[in-house]
Formats: C-alpha cells, structure tokens, sequence
C-alpha cells in the first residue's frame, strides 16, 4: 500500500484536525502559498502533498478558485438542454471566469440548475435567476422538493415519530453485536452504492480485526459513502435531507457492533443542503445525549467524483490524492488512516434501523431472493412525475416509469440506469426488465444506484457518448493507464468524429473498450465501456456512420 | 499449497503476489512484462501491464487482474500469456506512446536501453492508430540542479519516482498535481528540483524506467566499459556502489538492488560526490619540503628520506618518540599494516587514529559493560523493534541510508524517543522529544533509569541471571534528585519519566548513538549508561533490541578492530598483557613487541610540546583541521622533527608535513571496510591509481621495508593476502577469506567456516560472561566549570548531509554547489538581543580563539546554545574548540564549547 508514511503523518491529527479539511480552506480563502507550506510543514509533510491534493478537486484546484458560481454540468440537466439558457442568463451577472461547474447538483427532476454562495438552485428563466441573485437567498427559500412515493412497505421513506425512541433501539442491541451481524445477515442486505455486496460480511469482517491494545491500536472506523456522484442520482441527497436519523443510526449501530467510535460522513460539495441537515442532525443527537461517547464527523467533499469509489474516498479524507488504493488489503482490514473500517452507502445505513426492529426475515420477504428489501429510485424530469420513490425489489420498471413518473413529458428513445457507468437500455428492453440486481444484469446493463436519466429521442446518441467518455476523463484520478490515457483519447476520438470527416477506426475503438473494460484498476475506467457497448449495441444505425465499417 | 500456471501446478509461498509467483516458477524476472513495478516499493497497479488472466477451475471463465497486486491463492489458474492478454499489454503501450516522444521508443545511439524501452520491446512496438491528440511535449526541462534533472515530456506517470522519493528515502518531493490526462509529476510546490527540498538522493533517477528523470551523469544510459561493485566511503552504512567506469574514467554510480546494506538507495555522497578522484587538486607526486617548500620528488627518494629520519629519530629518543596516526577511511587491511608498521617496524605502542576523535568512548564504554566494542545488532532489526531510542544522533543526515529508514519508521509512528540538544528532523517526528542541555547526557541518562526503577519496569529475571553490580547501579539512581537534575538538563521530569517508560514497556527497544554522546567529558559514561538502560530493561540480545552505535566514518569499526588504538593491538586484545605480547610477536613473525602502552593522539600533541614525541606519521587524517583547539595542534606540529602524511589532497596538516606521500583513493585500490554493524564489506579497485599514487597499503608495506621488516606474504599490497594474517591474528576474523566476503560481506565474528553473526550476546550471553552495571554522578564540563561565566553559550557542532567531515572529497564536487558554507544556528532571540540580524556574519570566540562565521537564525537550538558545521576550511571552527576531552579515552568535547558571539567588524 503506497503512501504509507504520509497517511501516518495525516493519522496523528486524524479528524479533528484534519488534512483534507485544512488544505480545502486554504484553497477556498484564497491563501497565500506560505500558508499552504506552513500547513505542510505543520503536519511534518513536504509541499508537494497539500499541493497534489489541492490540485485534484474541482473546487479547490488553483484555477477554479475565484468562480462564484457553479453550474450543473451533470448528464440530466444536459439532455434537458436546460444550461445553454442559463450560462446565457448567468453571464448577465457574473464574467466568464466566474463561472464554473459542478458536476450535478441532484436537482436532476427541475435541471437549471446551480450551486451559488453554498446553496443550489434551479433557474429556467432570466426573472427567476435575479430573484435569486438579488435576495442572496437562502436554499430554503427555494426548497428542493420533489415527489416522494413507496410502493410498498415503507423502509426509508417512512417517518421518524419519536428521536429518543428511534435511537432507543440501539441501546436494546450493542452489548449483542452476533445477534446485530446474524439479522443483518438473515435481512440479505446488500450495498446500495452499486455493487450490491452482503452488508453482514463487512461488519463480521471488521469485527474479527483484532484490538491490538499493547500497541494502543484500538481505533476502527465506520465511514458512510455519501459522495453521491452519479449525475441523475439523488436519492442519498433524499436520505440525508428527509431521513438523516435512518443515516446515522445505521452508521452509529453499525460502529457499536464493530467497535468503532468514530463514524466519518463524506459528504459530497455539491450537496450543501445535505451537509448542514445531518450536521444539525448530529448536533440534536449530542444534544439529547443519545449517542453516548460515538463521535461524528462529517467531510465535505470538494469535487471529485471518483471519490466515491471507497478507496480513494478514504484516501480525500486522509488529505491525500484520492487515487484509487490497490485491493487487498480491503477496507475492512486496512481503512480509513489504515485502521479497520467499515465503509457503506448512505442508503445501506438507512435500512439497518428497520431490519434490526422488524428482524432480518421480515426484510428478506420484500423484494426477491437475491435482491431483498427496497430500493430508491430516482427519476428525472422528463417524466411527468419526477422524484423519488421506494420501490419493492424486483418491481417491473415500467410500473415504476407508468405508476409513479406517470409515463414521459416528451419522446424518450432510451434511459441511463444507475449512473453514468450504468447501462443505456433502450426504451423496447423495458418489458423484460424488474428493479433488482440480477435481472439489470443479466440483460447487460447494471442497477447501479438506481437512477433514471433520460435520453430523448431528438437527443444525438453520438454526443451522449462523448459526454460519458468526458466525463470520465474530466473525473479519472489520473493513476491507472487505461483510464487516464484511454479515457482521454476516447473523447478526442468521439469528438474529433463529430466536429470533421474523420471516423473512428472501429477496431480500434473495441481495443480501447476492452482494455478500459479488464485493463482499469478501479470501476471508472473499467465500467464505461458498459454504456457505451449498449449504445453501440441497440443505436447502431444512429452511431455507425461516425465509425469505419472494419 | 498450489496453485497452477499454463495448467501446471506449483507451490506457492504465501503472502506472494501472482507476478511474484509467475516469476519465481519460471526464473525469469521478464516472465510478464511490468512499467510501474519496483521490487522495492510498495504493490501499486497503476500500468496494468502486468494483468494476467485468473481462473478458478481449469480452462474456466478468467477474471483479467494485475499480478502485481492481487496475492496468489489456493487453486487459482494463471494464464500470463494469453492472445487476450498479449493484445491488453500491447494496447496499453499504444495508449502510452501517443503521449511519449517518438524518438525515445528505442534507444538513442550510444545509449544504454532503458528498462521502459525494453518493455516495449517485449511487448511489441504498436501502430499508434490514434489521431493525434492533446500531449505533454511542451513540458520544459529543469536542469537547475547540480546533479538532479527532468525532462518530464518523456514521463509515463508510473509514480516510481513518487513512491521511491517517499518509500524508500522518507522524503514527499516528488508529487503528482492535477488529475485524469492532466496529471503530472511535481516536486515540493510545483517548482524546481533545486527550489525544492530535494535531498539530492536520486533514488527517482535510478528508479525512472525512462530518461524523465536523469542525473548529470546520464548514469543509466551509460554505456560502460565495466561496472565494479563497491563499497562507499562516505559513511558507517557501508552503501554498496555499482561503478560504470569508461576509457579508465569513473562516469557514473548506481546503488545495486542486491545489497543488504542499502537494497539499490544511497544517497548523494555515495551516488553523486565522486568527482574528487581525479580533481585537479588530487596530489600526484611525493613531496619533501625543502627550504619551506615542496618539491616533487621520487618515490625512492622520499622512501629514503623517511626511512632515514625515522631511524635517526628511533637512535637518538628511542621509538616511543614515533607516534603513528591512522585513518577510518582507509581500509582494514592498511590500518591492520599501519598499526603493524608502528608496533613492529618502529617498535612503539604509540599508534592511534581517528575514532579517537569520535567513536572511541563507544569501543570503551561497550566493553566494559558487554565485552564487545561494536553493534549488538543489525540494521534490518529496525523491521522488528518497537521503540527507537535516538541518542545524540542525526542519521539523517549522517548516515543518510540508515537514516531514511529510521526516519520512516518515526513517520509511521514506532515509539520514539530523542534525545539532543538540537531539534532534529527526527526530533520532530519522535513522540518524545528530549532536549536537553549539551553536556547532560549522564544527568538525563540517570533519571531514565531512577524512573524505570520508580515504575518498576525493569527486567528482573534478565538481570540476575545474566549481569552484575545492578544493585550498586539502582541504589545510585533510586536516590538521585529529579527536580535538581531537571533543572540541569532542562527537561521536564514528567517528559523524561513518560519517555523512560515508554521505552522499557516496548517489547522490544532499540537504542542509536552517535557523536553526541561519545564527544563528551563524560563520553565512555554515557556510553556505559545506555548499555545500562538497554540491560536493565532485558534490551539485549534478541531481534530488534540492543545498543547500535551509528559509526561516522565508512571504517570506524575496522580501524579499531584492526588495532589502530595505544593499548590494544588487534582484535582487540591488551597489549600491556605479556602473553598477549607473546601472542603478536609470534604472529607477526618478531622477537619482541613494544611493551609500554601508546599515547593517544591528545596526548601526542602534548607530547610534542613537550618534546617527548619528535615524529609523527599521519595515514590520511587532517589532524590540524579536525582536531580541537587548532592553535594547540598548530604548536604541536610546529616542535616536530619530523612529519609524514599520506593524503589525497593538501590539507592544513599536509601543508605543515616534511614529507608529502600522494595516496590512492578508494577507488583505486582494493581492501574492506567494516560498517557499523559489524559487517566486513569487499572495496574493489574501479580504476587504476591516479597519477603517480599508491594505494595507502603499498605505501606502509614499503616504508615497513625500508625500515626492515618485510611483510612476510610479499612485498607487494595485495587485499587478499592481508585479509589471510588478519584472520590469522584476529580470533573474531577467523573465517574471513577474500573469496568467503562476496557481494554483501560478513558480520563479524566469522566464524572458522565462514558463518556469520548477525547479532551479538544473545540470550543474555554476554562476550565478558556477564554484562556490567556501573553508575556514575553527572559531573559539569570543565569547560563550562572553568569558561562558562566569561563565555555564557554553549556552541555544539554537526555534519550536514552534504559534506563529510573536514570536506576534503566533498567540497571538490558539485555538493559544494549545494551547500557551499558553514553556518551557525542561533537562536533569533539570542541574536536579536544582540542587535545580529539574519545571515550576518558574527566574530564567534572562545578562550582559545575566535572565528567569523554567518549565522543562521534558527528555533532547532534553545536560547544559550549554538550549533555549527566544520565542513569548510574557511571557518576553521577547530580555533576555538577546547581540550576537555572524555575522561576515559580523551575524546575531544566538541560538543560542548563555551563560546560567545558579537557582531564581526
């Protein structure tokens, strides 16, 4: 494992002093480079460290330091060709070095949308836009709201009557962390980030690293994946602002089972509503003293959308590059600051409080063998009824398309599912497909986080892909070859086919696709090729032209 | 446990990755081709060129994974050179060369292939079908550095350099800035190699698989006609160098991979400061001053003249009026002949040499409380210890390959404890810091031990069973008074007492010392105290435990083991004893060995004032330059009837010598070196001797001639025959044949089969039978006791990682362009008080003498003390520096001078 002596460095002022923290207030106030070497000379490491990693994020990165606003660049608000109109509404206030982007602010079901003075907006008109502007309103002035919906027994979406007896629960099972491990267990919940892995295997696993008091080496983490970068998805953002307590409670038993006392939230930049809603959360929880001696403590990320693959999450948190980290040594063994942890999804958190009080079985009767429980859905806005919806596993999508997003404003001639690394299923495969891991599987596609981005008809599949392809270089850490080289030259290549006579060499592009797909060290690199073969799959007649018929 | 390749099953070891495996089975280290992969560094994945295909059942559905990260296991299948994967690799460096210069795929002419030019080529070179597309040939060079420059258009991002600056040398300059295609190398805050921090190492040079970054040399694309293994003479880690020599000249120098001591790192001296050997200045010819000045002569004619006046001088005030001083960087077998030359061709006990101004406290102290004067243990125990105790030492910057490694395991977090006068880098880092007064080591040393007692930590069972006088050592410090001595030191008792437990709770502790403890009025006391320590707490004996003494010159060990010291011969036995004068008479094939016992070199100087000694016979010491108190020397050598030195340079001691002899450096000659760890490393002639020079040895080998004794193996210097009477005479050296030291040499005691020890004393089996407690009081420095009112500060002195020592090599290279003058450390407050801004230059004096000297403000000393170098004859430090020496061997106090300062006018 590289780095070693560096997250050591970073280790000894650990979270209350934290690297990442430091360095991205430096960046934001405009600091001098003796502040930052200072900094570095604090924490006994060379400039080159704090320098690297202030370089990585987009909002602390030296050139992007001076931009006052933020536009969403994310995959919905550009099919819904909602930014072109605003950046022209925008440059009315701000110049052009003012503005910047952000990659999805989750306002995916309005588009419009923006992050300005640590609030985000939706503005789709020139009136609208002032008002905001003007007013230096707060985000609660403009609420992010959408629909909320279940379609079964309601897990996350239902809500919390009393806090004290909600937490109470906790109580009831940390001096039986088997029994805690053995519902999880029975629940069969599996990781909402995507890769649907068995919950209860994490937290037997970090429970059995052992303490290891002679060398005073007893700290373990819990550590919540709430970078929620897939543009289309907001479904952690619904958690966070609507359920925070289901967050921390399964992040708080989890740390009693475990034995950690520490729970790290890394929260991405772009969802500031969330930051201050589980910050408020936490700070009730201190206040009501319902949470003993376990400390929270929340990270803002700065940009960076690779930062939710879970390794380079804990490596932002260490303040260092968030280069994906090799595997082994997994999380659960050599983690956060390299001590044991336990590191989920947001929405893996908020089903444990649910599971422990009905009991693993009642949890694995919803949904299907496989994929138990529910799932949050989140659809954007060219369905009718955008929003966010808990969904039973194993749900036909088009009952969820027809049921609660009341079919489509306009012609959809296919969606995204699961982010920008998750399949591109034509709107014909919606017949043979159910809510849940297998089934997205085994027709090719992935179930990912669950997110519908739509893609109109009138929209080019070509510039899709680009997007995709750029998206991935703009967010590619830089570390393994095929990602950073490949990546890039994907783009060029689709771009250069769009913008003059040249056609991709078709050979070529299979070798780049393949060697993105077995060659990347981490899921970026290695799973946009997924999306871009079902393009090249179901959309050939749109696409073959810009490629040589080899 | 097996796994299978190609279908073949094969044993695995466990913890062993797939590339590790593949590699082993086949005996091929290019079994599967690799960019990113150093041996040396931590797994990092990043090229991926190394993937190989996986299954879990024969012929089953494979997973492409990277060997170089993923662990073999039970039953896995590994198919590494499959269609699929040929074409991965292959698309891969097609991906690589749209961002890599066309011209560097294959090697320029005149130009060794680098080892990414030979990944290439195994892999096969591709079409680039891509369309050109963004690229980062526009990056410029920085060749702003001496040594150290990039060009990093030709960089494949495969993060060795970062991982080798941070792994292997402990340092963080090199970066990476930015992300995805705009990724790229920094160093510090993204500036030059020379702005930066660097070290000047060059571990990312060597470890660079393309010419992004080289060294002034373009050692890697060196072309040689040879390349010698070596062994550095820069410090005690004993590095071993890889010389490329071409048309007889030294062109460059590469760390091997393959050598214990320093596993392919050394650092700048080692890598870079080889220039020395054939500067101008080198001297070529014998010179015999005639009418005050010199005069090339013959070597038969300055042989003749030496010969002449040494027997003269014999004749006339007997042969206890020769003294001999040797040196620790030449080789054992020279100083084995030098000692010999002195005790059996002159016929006088009085032979001595540099340790005497370093590490003799430690040979001292170490016997009398373990038997042996050396390392308990080894270097690599640092893997295995779970404190380090840092004792008046910066190996950082002294022993810079021991010293990343130490540093690093400070970094991680081991248990740390420093103790010093100055803030070290590794003082920083330590978990506890120490820093005391200069001169209280014993003070600082007691209460550790009365608090070890007071907690109850020590080690009962290991005391009685395997040492003496414990109760004698308790009841002593059981009484001493912490609060009086807390003042003394000017640390607070609750540090020391934390840190005093702190080091006897650890499993295993391991303690380090250097010059800051030996150069000291109560030096050999301190010595016998950190011996206490490690013994009362059961520290001896075992893996990662033990008392390490960090050797300063590349010889210090081998000097002292070879006899160069008044009252031992070699191997360390008491010549005062007469069957031990039997016992060297016989082997030395003479009548009669001197009886009295020598004079150490204080005492030469003193003797020269006196007139008692007339001749003196220096092997390449500046004893003028080094040595305290240079007005005193100065007046020493002035009443000398007659003075020899054999040296590579003029130096201020040359300059006042009758005869000047031109020495072959370490490069032109054979022999060993013995590092600080015990280990007897092989030095290999890489060039033939410049000019008109002669390796040390063959000079001693004949003067013994002229004088008449011949060596009984020939007349003719010849390291082999030399290491054969050494093993004959030395009972610990028994073993040692040239032929037995082989690439990375044997720590000694050899044994008679050629087995080595990597560990002394084990299981509490002392060499003396039994370890020795002794106690003492702290006493004041007479210099402070005597000068300390009239002069208020307390100056120390240290090396800096560019120069050795007086900087006689050192500053004839390119590290002069680093580090190009001395400075002293003040405290701003102390400065300021005295109206002295930074850098300017300040009158420092003693109540010897004074010297000019710019200052530096520095906050890594404590108000009342300062702190210098001694590496640049412009300075002359030595002026002002006193005569107190240890009260045992009289090893001068450099450490503690009681000074004063002003600005210079």
């Amino acid at each position: 494992m590289a780095n070693k002596n560096i997250r050591s460095l970073s280790s000894r002022k650990e979270l209350d002093d934290n690297l990442f923290e430091n360095i991205a207030d430096l960046s934001l106030t405009h600091s001098t480079k003796e502040d930052f070497q200072n900094l570095a000379k604090r924490f006994m490491i060379d400039d080159s460290v704090v320098f690297g990693t202030a370089s990585f994020y987009d909002f602390t990165r030296e050139e992007n330091r001076n931009k006052k606003i933020h536009v969403c660049s994310g995959t919905a608000c550009m099919v819904a060709n909602s930014q072109t109109n605003l950046y022209k509404n925008l440059e009315n206030h701000f110049e052009e070095k003012e503005i910047g982007h952000a990659a999805c602010v989750g306002r995916c079901h309005t588009n419009s949308a923006f992050m300005y003075n640590g609030n985000t907006y939706s503005a789709n008109s020139s009136e609208g836009l002032e008002q905001i502007l003007s007013s230096r309103a707060q985000s609660r002035d403009q609420k992010n709201d959408y629909n909320i919906d279940c379609n079964t027994t309601p897990i996350l979406t239902s809500k919390i009557e009393d806090l004290t007896a909600f937490y109470s629960l906790a109580e009831k099972h940390k001096n039986n962390p088997q029994h805690v491990i053995q519902e999880i267990k029975t629940s069969n919940l599996r990781g909402r980030g995507g890769a649907g892995f068995p919950f209860w295997f994490k937290l037997d696993a970090v429970i059995k690293e052992p303490f290891d008091s002679a060398q005073d080496d007893t700290q373990k983490y819990v550590v919540c994946n709430a970078d929620e970068g897939d543009p289309g998805a907001y479904s952690d953002m619904y958690l966070m602002e609507h359920q925070a307590h289901k967050v921390l409670l399964g992040m708080y038993m989890t740390g009693l089972t475990v034995g950690a006392n520490t729970g790290v939230l890394y929260i991405r930049g772009e969802y500031p509503d969330s930051i201050r809603i589980i910050g408020e959360a936490i700070s009730a929880l201190k206040e009501k003293k319902l949470i003993g001696d376990f400390r929270f403590k929340i990270i803002r990320g700065q940009g960076s959308y690779v930062c939710g693959e879970e390794t380079a999450l804990l490596n932002s948190i260490e303040g260092l590059r968030p280069e994906v980290r090799v595997r082994p040594p997994y999380p659960a063994q050599y983690g956060l600051f390299g001590k044991p942890t336990v590191l989920s999804n947001v929405e893996t958190f908020a089903n444990i409080h649910w599971i422990l009080e009905n009991g693993g079985e009642a949890y694995a009767k919803l949904g299907t063998k496989q994929s138990s429980g529910t799932k949050l859905v989140s659809l954007d806005s060219f369905f009718n009824t955008p929003g966010m919806y808990e969904i039973e596993m194993g749900t036909p999508l088009k009952t969820i398309f027809e049921d609660f997003g009341n079919g489509f404003k306009s012609d959809v001639k296919a969606f995204q599912i699961g982010g920008p690394l998750g399949g591109i299923v034509p709107m014909h495969k919606i017949e043979d497909l159910t809510l849940d891991f297998e089934s997205l599987n085994s027709n090719g596609f992935l179930l990912g986080h669950a997110s519908v981005v739509s893609i109109p008809s009138d929209f080019p599949m070509i510039q899709f892909l680009e997007h995709l392809m750029e998206f991935t270089a703009d967010e590619s850490c830089g570390k393994c070859y095929p990602c950073r080289i490949g990546s890039h030259r994907g783009m060029e290549m689709l771009q250069k086919a769009q913008n003059s006579t040249y056609k991709i060499d078709r050979q070529l592009f299979d070798d780049l696709l393949e060697t993105l797909e077995i060659g990347s060290l981490c899921a970026l690199g290695g799973g946009i090729p997924l999306p871009v073969k079902n393009a090249l799959q179901y959309f050939n007649d749109e696409l073959k032209h810009y490629f040589t018929t080899n | 446990m097996k796994a299978y390749i190609n279908n073949l099953a094969y044993d695995f070891i466990k913890g062993e990755t797939i590339l590790e495996y593949v590699r082993r089975i086949e005996n091929n280290k290019n079994a599967i081709p690799t960019m990113c992969q150093d041996d040396r560094l931590e797994n990092f994945g990043s090229c991926r060129v190394c993937s190989v295909e996986v299954a879990r059942e024969k012929d089953g559905p494979t997973k492409t994974m990277a060997s170089c990260h993923t662990p073999i296991s039970e039953g896995l299948y590994i198919y590494h050179n499959t269609e699929r994967m040929k074409r991965l690799r292959k698309n891969i460096v097609e991906l690589v060369l749209t961002d890599y210069p066309a011209d560097k795929i294959v090697p320029s002419e005149g130009k060794k292939i680098t080892p990414f030019q030979e990944t290439i080529a195994q892999i096969g070179i591709p079409t680039i079908r891509y369309p050109k597309g963004a690229n980062h040939f526009d990056i410029q060079p920085d060749r702003a550095h001496p040594y150290i420059k990039s060009d990093l258009s030709q960089c494949i991002n495969c993060f060795r350099c970062v991982r080798a600056c941070e792994e292997i040398q402990g340092e963080m300059i090199l970066g990476m800035s930015g992300r995805g295609f705009a990724t790229n190398i920094i160093k510090g805050f993204d500036t030059s190699f020379d702005e930066s921090a660097c070290v000047s190492c060059g571990a990312c040079v060597q470890t660079c698989p393309t010419e992004a970054l080289t060294d002034k040399f373009e050692t890697k694309t060196l072309i040689a006609d040879k390349t010698v293994r070596t062994t550095c003479t820069y410090c005690g880690v004993g590095c071993q160098l890889d010389v490329s020599v071409i048309d007889g000249e030294i062109r460059g120098i590469q760390a091997p991979e393959s050598a214990e001591v320093n596993q392919g790192h050394t650092c700048l001296k080692g890598r870079f400061a080889f220039q020395f050997y054939d500067h101008p200045d080198r001297l070529r010819e014998p010179m015999i001053k005639k009418n005050g000045k010199f005069e090339e002569v013959t070597w038969e004619e300055a042989y003749d003249f030496i010969a002449k006046k040494l027997l003269e001088i014999k004749t006339n005030y007997g042969a206890d009026s020769i003294g001999g001083i040797s040196s620790s960087r030449a080789t054992n077998e020279e100083n084995y002949l030098m000692q010999k030359m002195i005790r059996v061709a002159v016929g006088t006990n009085n032979i001595d040499g540099c340790a005497r101004v370093c590490h003799a406290p430690t040979a001292f102290g170490m016997q009398k409380s373990f038997g042996t004067g050396a390392a308990t243990n080894s270097i690599e125990d640092l893997k295995q210890t779970d404190a380090i105790f840092m004792f008046g030492a910066n190996p950082i910057k002294g022993h810079p390959v021991t010293g990343a490694k130490i540093k690093q395991a400070f970094m991680k977090g081991v248990t740390s404890i420093v103790v010093d006068p100055i803030k070290t880098k590794l003082a920083d880092l330590a978990t506890y810091f120490l820093q005391i007064r200069p001169g209280t080591n014993v003070a600082i040393l007691n209460m550790m031990a009365h608090y070890i007692v007071k907690e109850g930590l020590v080690n009962k069972n290991f005391i009685t069973s395997y040492t003496e006088k414990y109760e004698e050592f308790k009841n002593h410090v059981e009484n001493l008074d912490m609060n009086e001595l807390e003042t003394l030191t000017g640390v607070s008792k609750d540090l020391v007492r934390k840190a005093a437990i702190a080091y006897a709770k650890a499993d295993s502790a391991m303690e380090f010392h250097g010059l800051g403890v030996t150069e000291h009025f109560q030096g050999s006391k301190t010595v016998m105290l950190l011996s206490n320590l490690a013994m009362m707490t059961g520290n001896i004996g075992r893996n990662g435990v033990g008392l390490n003494p960090l050797r300063g010159q590349n010889n210090v060990q081998g000097a002292a083991d070879m006899g160069v010291q008044p009252h031992q011969g070699a191997g360390y036995m008491d010549i005062n004893k007469p069957e031990i004068q039997h016992y060297y008479a016989e082997k030395y094939g003479v009548k009669k060995m001197p009886e009295r016992e020598g004079l150490k070199i204080p005492q030469m100087l003193d003797a020269a004032i006196d007139g008692t000694i007339k001749a003196l016979y220096i092997m390449g010491e500046d004893t003028i330059m080094t040595d305290p108190n240079t007005n005193h020397s100065i007046k020493a050598f002035e009443k000398l009837e007659l003075i020899v030195v054999q040296e590579l340079f003029m130096t201020a001691t040359s300059e006042m010598a009758d005869v000047v002899l031109p020495a072959s450096s370490y490069f032109e000659k054979n022999g060993t070196f013995t590092n600080g760890e015990r280990r007897v490393q092989r030095v290999n002639k890489v060039i033939e001797p410049i000019g008109n020079t002669k390796p040390d040895g063959q000079i001693i080998i004949d003067i013994m001639s002229k004088l008449g004794y011949n060596q009984p193996k020939g007349l003719t210097y010849d390291a082999a025959k030399v290491i054969e009477e050494i093993a004959d005479v030395i009972p610990f050296m028994k073993g040692l044949t040239w032929e037995r030291l082989g690439e990375n040499g044997l720590q000694w005691p050899i044994n008679e089969d050629g087995t080595d020890t990597k560990m002394l004393h084990i299981n509490g089996q002392f060499k003396k039978g039994v370890g020795t407690f002794h106690h003492f009081d702290f006493e004041e420095s007479p210099e402070i006791v005597s000068h300390g009112k009239k002069y208020p500060f307390i100056l120390t002195t240290g090396r800096e990682l560019e120069h050795y020592n007086s900087g006689t090599m050192t500053r004839r290279t390119d590290n002069q362009a680093i580090l190009g003058k001395d400075f002293l450390e003040v405290h701003p407050r102390d400065a300021k008080e005295k109206g002295i801004k930074d850098e300017e230059i300040v009158r420092i004096f003693s109540d010897r003498g004074s010297v000019n000297i710019p200052i530096k403000y520095s906050k890594n000393v404590k108000r009342g003390v300062l702190r210098t170098t001694f590496h640049q004859p412009e300075v002359f430090i030595n002026i002002i520096t006193g005569s107190v020496g240890d009260g045992e061997t009289l090893t001068p106090e450099y450490k503690v001078v009681a000074v004063d300062f002003e600005r210079a006018h």
